[in-house]
């Protein structure tokens, strides 16, 4: 079934996520919330992108599209029909390629066909098809552990577009494919979705790259995290074929860099932002990152742009948002629009020796309310609890975070300042 | 097949297949031939009634013997492989069910063979009393009740752990149960299978004497094998008997190894899921003929057709949505199963506390006391088989030299069913002096020191290449290299072997501490001993409550010590993190 892409269908959206939010179960059986009331629609003829940091739930929504994950709230529609189960039409290619090993890439693309009942002969046109089209021919034979990571993912395309999807789900598709491969992929990617009068109408991707979806997308909706909410959508007019070094391209990576850094690195001082009962969560930063960005700020001047010091330094945007946020609650940074100067007490901290190093960051640790409870609770306890008992303490100040990292970040936070100790073979917290 | 011209062009294709035959496939098919009079003759033994059969003891007996024992055993495994894909598949996708299968299946595991015996045995012998199929059955069952369980824990384990993206793959593009079974499920948990079905037909093995030879009250029950032959033997003494069903014994496992093992194991590498260059390239023989043989290709041809998918099975492409990719039967089938496991479950523990009434907590003392000591045998002799197996394991995993030669070795000593060795050692024992409660700890010993040495050697082929030159390089002495890195690298490696080890030396106590040598018996004060004593004299009442108590002590002691040693391995050792 081939869908034509003509004028009168590009009011309607194929399929469309309406007000879902959605929680996952924890381990211990409380509930996080990934997602807060985000309504998302694909329309024919366009790419989506959602583009989010770690923790924006941006990948349980396209699963949540895609009818594998079926969402706490809302409700999913294609075609203006409400989709119960598995959403028609869609093929995913998946992050880690979802191939399986045991089957060569022939096929890996026939038992898709087979599972839909399709005939002998069509399924073997249609493989030999998808297979040519993604530039594997010759490689009929050969497993998946004898390809290279893009011509991996080459094979997870070709299976997804041998269903002849109205939409191809893309989920980080290219963050396991080295830099120069993923550029030439997202080339071939745009050229298999342009042609109007075939499938796929429309394809929704994943992303964490923001040059990637500047290269790629129409429509960008841009996510917050913890929980998963819509921040904003913005829209990419830029001309195709698309350069990724062009001044317009810049421009709106600029432009959504800031929206992000923005959102998460609010230029209000952090701690009257918050309501009163409520703790600020410990980014899961750790303490050599943390000196390592101050080390990096103090040689270059005492400041740089966040996505420079991400490049530069060679880090995942989201782990690198997490280490600015954990420095600027201990004041050792400051963050107008997307930089990150080094304040005064930071740079005393990176030309400190070890114990002057380790002082501070006690002194600073202490002017958290987190830590301080923490530490009035252990006083009050004669200097040692279970660490149960903080457990609970950081559950009640913090419920909606996860509790397992907030408590990794704090022995780590904690022991770098001589704060306290945390004895695994005991399971007890105690003071130093 | 390429295309030829008319009727002529078929008959040159049949000549030209004809004339690729070479002599290994005439070896197949003698070998074929072969098979099918044996399994004549086994329908023969079966039918007839011979509860007692005489055995005869000269060396050209053997050979039938062999094939006997090895079909039983064949058998068994089969029925293993069934039940393991039926009760795993079913634990890992009812969670209510998986919630009393799978505490199940590890009690199932702690009861020793001979708990099995007397329920088995009169159950299928009255249900054939004109034939010898009954026992026949309750033989093949009592080797497979030595095969199942760790099978079946390896198949729910890979059933659980297939990564979640392929499994959305599988859903996205709509699989129905069978070809997720058939595509995702079974290849993922096939590296796994293999590895089990070498250990249970291993494990099978080692009550050999006991499935085909036994005593309850006061019928003798013996059926042909070799199994059978070796206790013939060693009641009337006869050394070189014994030392031939030993070799025959050996013989059978190697073959079986060559023929059946390897090449399986070489197939299976198909299956592989990690990628990297630290593959261990498996080769077999037997596989490559197999391979090259024509008459095999010709057979999986003729195969592929019969079961080729009828494109007309399915006239409509499955382009609707399907709400849920379980069929609709699945669900009522589940309640009826789970209604047939509560129901199997009552009826089981009222019949167990039946026969449990007639005993007073009195007569649970002595049982308890027994228990202690067979604790405290199976822990010392997991001490004596970690004192030498874990140097012996490390020099040979360390060396890649020494690993090649040995490791050949140790799977078929392992294989070796240890109680045919029992008689030697005891004899060696009694010369020595030693009485039978701590000589029965060296036979345990004899049968679950592999376990550990196994382990040992696959954990220290496993310290990371680059921890060891650092140690190197930094010039650790032996002492320090032992007590800082290949210490704490094997420790989780060195728990598996324990578990199974201690596992094996539970159920080996039933044949050690109770030990019929020369026509008297000898016995050591322990649970083995009690239930051995217990179902020699169909005395049901104190067998279950023996064997209560061994599975009690076992559940218990995994669920605590090994669990405990478990947590300390993945969490302070695991090389993984």
């Amino acid at each position: 079934m081939t869908i034509a892409n003509t004028t009168e269908t590009t009011t309607e959206t194929l399929c469309e996520a309406r007000n879902i939010s959605h929680d996952f179960t924890m381990p211990n059986g409380s509930k996080l919330r990934v997602l807060e009331d985000v309504s998302v629609a694909v329309k024919p003829s366009e790419v989506v992108a959602l583009l989010g940091p770690s923790g924006s739930g941006k990948s349980t929504i396209l699963r949540i599209l895609a009818g594998l994950i079926k969402p706490t709230e809302g409700e999913v529609l294609y075609r203006g029909q409400r989709v119960h189960g598995l959403t028609p039409g869609v093929g995913i290619v998946f992050q880690s390629f979802a191939l399986y090993p045991w089957m060569t890439v022939t096929e890996n693309v026939n038992v898709v066909l087979q599972a839909a009942g399709l005939a002998p002969e069509e399924i073997r046109e249609r493989t030999e098809k998808s297979i040519r089209t993604v530039g594997l021919a010759g490689f009929e034979e050969a497993y998946p552990r004898e390809l290279s990571g893009g011509m991996k993912q080459r094979l997870g395309i070709a299976r997804a577009l041998s269903v002849n999807p109205e939409i191809l789900f893309m989920d980080e598709p290219f963050s396991h494919v080295d830099a120069l491969t993923a550029e030439g992929l997202r080339a071939e990617v745009i050229d298999l979705w342009q042609p109007q009068d075939q499938n796929p109408s429309s394809v929704l991707m994943v992303s964490h790259d923001i040059k990637e979806v500047v290269y790629m997308a129409d429509r960008i909706i841009v996510l917050s995290s913890h929980p998963g909410r819509v921040r904003t959508v913005v829209q990419n007019t830029i001309a195709r074929p698309r350069d990724y070094r062009s001044r317009e391209s810049e421009q709106l990576v600029d432009y959504l860099h800031e929206i992000i850094t923005g959102s998460e690195l609010p230029d209000v001082p952090v701690t009257t932002t918050r309501r009163p009962g409520m703790v600020e969560p410990l980014p899961h930063a750790t303490t050599s990152a943390i000196t390592g960005l101050l080390e990096y700020l103090d040689a270059h001047n005492g400041m740089d742009e966040i996505f420079e010091i991400a490049a530069a330094t060679d880090q995942e945007f989201g782990t690198m948002i997490s280490t600015v946020k954990a420095a600027e609650m201990l004041s050792f940074v400051e963050t107008p629009q997307q930089d990150v100067v080094l304040a005064p007490l930071g740079r005393r901290f990176v030309r400190a020796d070890t114990d002057e190093r380790k002082m501070i960051w006690r002194e600073q640790l202490l002017k958290l309310r987190f830590f301080r409870e923490i530490y009035d609770l252990l006083r009050s306890e004669e200097g040692e609890v279970d660490a149960e008992v903080v457990h609970e303490r950081i559950t009640a100040m913090m419920p909606q975070e996860k509790y397992e990292s907030i408590f990794d970040t704090m022995v780590r936070w904690a022991r770098f300042g001589n704060l306290f100790a945390y004895d695994e073979d005991t399971d007890r917290v105690s003071l130093q | 097949m390429h295309a030829r011209e008319g009727v002529w062009g078929e008959a040159t294709a049949f000549l030209e297949r004809f004339r690729r035959i070479g002599w290994f496939d005439f070896v197949l098919l003698a070998a074929f031939i072969g098979l099918v009079f044996g399994l004549f003759s086994l329908a023969g033994e079966w039918r007839t009634l011979r509860p007692a059969v005489h055995i005869d003891l000269s060396p050209t007996a053997l050979p039938v013997y062999v094939f006997y024992s090895l079909s039983r055993g064949l058998l068994a495994y089969m029925l293993s492989l069934l039940f393991t894909l039926g009760y795993g598949y079913w634990a890992a996708k009812d969670p209510i069910a998986e919630r009393i299968l799978l505490p199940l299946l590890d009690i199932l595991q702690s009861i020793p063979v001979l708990g099995f015996m007397p329920g088995v045995v009169l159950v299928l012998v009255s249900i054939f009393p004109r034939s010898n199929i009954g026992l026949e059955l309750a033989s093949v069952l009592m080797i497979f009740s030595g095969q199942a369980w760790n099978m079946t824990f390896s198949f729910y384990h890979s059933l659980r752990s297939i990564p979640k993206d392929q499994l959305e793959a599988a859903t996205i593009y709509r699989f129905d149960w069978w070809e997720k079974l058939r595509w995702v499920e079974l290849p993922f948990s096939t590296i796994g299978l293999v590895w089990n079905s070498m250990m249970s037909m291993a494990g099978g093995w080692f009550f050999l004497m006991i499935t085909e030879s036994f005593v309850l009250g006061s019928k003798d029950f013996r059926l042909p094998g070799i199994g059978s032959y070796m206790s013939v033997a060693v009641a009337k003494g006869n050394v070189p008997a014994m030392i031939w069903a030993i070799v025959a014994m050996v013989l059978m496992i190697v073959v079986l190894d060559q023929l059946l093992w390897r090449p399986v194991v070489v197939w299976s590498q198909k299956f592989r899921v990690e990628e990297g260059a630290n593959e261990q390239t498996q080769s077999s023989w037997f596989y490559d003929w197999l391979r090259k043989s024509s008459l095999v290709e010709w057979l999986n041809e003729a195969m592929e057709n019969l079961f080729a998918r009828k494109p007309s099975l399915r006239h409509e492409p499955r382009e609707e949505a399907r709400p849920d990719v379980r069929p609709r039967w699945s669900g009522l089938l589940s309640m009826i199963l789970f209604a047939l496991l509560i129901a199997g479950l009552l009826f089981g523990s009222w019949r167990l506390i039946t026969i449990l009434r007639q005993l007073s907590w009195r007569d649970f003392l002595p049982i308890l006391r027994a228990g202690g000591w067979t604790l405290g045998r199976v822990l010392l002799s997991t001490a004596l088989g970690t004192l030498w197996a874990l140097p012996a394991g490390l020099a040979i995993g360390l060396s890649p030299r020494l690993s090649r030669i040995f490791q050949p070795i140790v799977q078929i000593a392992a294989s070796f069913p240890a109680p045919m060795l029992f008689p030697l050692v005891i004899a060696l024992l009694k010369a020595a002096g030693v009485g039978l409660d701590w000589g029965s700890v060296v036979l345990m010993l004899l049968g679950t020191q592999w376990y550990i040495l196994f382990n040992v050697i696959a954990g220290s082929m496993a310290i990371p290449a680059d921890l060891r030159e650092a140690g190197r390089s930094y010039r650790l002495g032996l002492r320090l290299r032992f007590t800082s890195l290949y210490l704490p690298s094997i420790f989780p490696y060195l728990v598996t072997g324990w578990v199974t080890a201690a596992g094996g030396a539970w159920n080996a106590s039933i044949v050690a501490e109770y030990v019929t040598f020369k026509g008297h018996v000898m016995t050591a004060d322990g649970l083995g001993a009690q239930i051995s004593l217990a179902a020699e004299h169909a005395d049901f009442p104190h067998l279950a409550a023996s064997v209560m108590v061994m599975a009690a002590v076992v559940v218990l002691f995994n669920r605590t010590i090994w669990r405990w040693c478990y947590r300390i391995a993945e969490e302070r050792f695991s090389l993984s993190k």
